[in-house]
């Protein structure tokens, strides 16, 4: 499945779920929020949420800012 | 106390995690301040470096809170949009809302920003918004349910400040909200004038992270701000035009 994830051309190779995305990815699912083609999806629906061939994919986590 | 939302603070200084060389130093830097509220940036994660994450070591800190800012918002969507997701990440109410879309001087999008916060406000979140000092906005932006307004003693960043010194004043004098100078602080004196004038708290960030000791100037700005709100609570002497002696000019020694 291709995606664009943060801005760059992704293949994600797992089910398509949002959980197996950020376990690929290796993000640490409680420091992390989603969005699928603007859409914020939340944590609770990462297993069952499942992505679609051509969608895009932000994952955002927190950094120092003032 | 500081009360923001339904929350109260003992500190009244809140920091900015940006700029800091290190993790280590901004936690530090974090604790040497005593404050219980800090601002983090929302940015995408980063595969190459994971370790850029701050909610890690965030969440080791004991009583304190985290306030998402919106920045990298260019109007009052994106930043409804940045707040949702910061608060999804967080778990926390609270939200800096920031809309400067000119990177050049950074100065808050006074429209956009007012859009946001009333959105934000009316959706439940604690809102704190980064504003010019204009006191015709910050009312207004009380009366739409603000928690706090943030106006700016100087751009941000810049060291340049108490610059807005007047403007400010004439917020605190109309404001039933706390007024929280945020951007342009650059000496722990700078901070104990803000608080002198009135002012609730400060928000500091580049004037810790960018000292050449960060920590020791954190606790030097808690200094400051604890000097200054100690001074008000004293009530400073009225000024004179004219010297007014402290010693009894008797004429014993003619």
């Amino acid at each position: 499945m291709f995606l664009t994830v943060n801005g760059e051309k992704y293949e994600h190779g797992g089910d398509g779920a949002v959980s197996a995305l950020l376990a690929e990815l290796g993000a640490t699912p409680e420091h992390t929020a989603v969005t699928v083609n603007g859409d914020l999806v939340f944590s609770k629906q990462w297993k069952d949420f499942k992505l679609n061939d051509g969608d895009t994919v932000e994952v955002l986590t927190f950094v120092g800012g003032g | 106390m500081l009360k923001l939302g339904n929350v109260e603070f003992k500190s009244r200084l809140i920091l900015g995690t940006g700029k800091f060389s290190d993790t280590e130093t901004m936690i530090k830097a974090i604790e040497a301040s005593g404050t219980e509220l800090v601002t983090v940036a929302l940015r995408r994660f980063n595969r190459e470096k994971p370790s850029d994450d701050l909610c890690a070591p965030l969440a080791k800190l004991k009583n304190v809170r985290l306030m998402p800012n919106t920045s990298g918002a260019m109007n009052a969507k994106e930043a409804v949009r940045a707040a949702q997701l910061g608060r999804e990440l967080s778990g926390s109410p609270f939200v800096k809302v920031e809309i400067h879309p000119n990177p050049h001087h950074l100065m808050p999008d006074a429209i956009e920003t007012y859009l946001a916060a009333k959105e934000l406000a009316a959706d439940g979140f604690i809102v704190l918004p980064y504003i010019p000092a204009d006191p015709v906005l910050a009312k207004k932006l009380e009366d739409v349910g603000c928690a706090a307004v943030m106006p700016l003693g100087a751009a941000i960043g810049s060291g340049g400040g108490l610059s807005t010194a007047d403007m400010i004043r004439l917020i605190i004098r109309d404001s039933n909200i706390p007024v929280i100078v945020d951007a342009g602080l650059r000496a722990p004196s700078e901070a104990a004038r803000a608080m002198e004038m009135g002012c609730d708290a400060v928000l500091v960030n580049s004037a810790i992270a960018a000292a050449k000791d960060p920590v020791a100037m954190a606790r030097a700005f808690a200094l400051g701000v604890e000097t200054g709100y100690a001074a008000r609570l004293a009530g400073l002497m009225p000024k004179s035009d004219i010297a007014v002696a402290t010693s009894p000019l008797t004429s014993f020694l003619k």
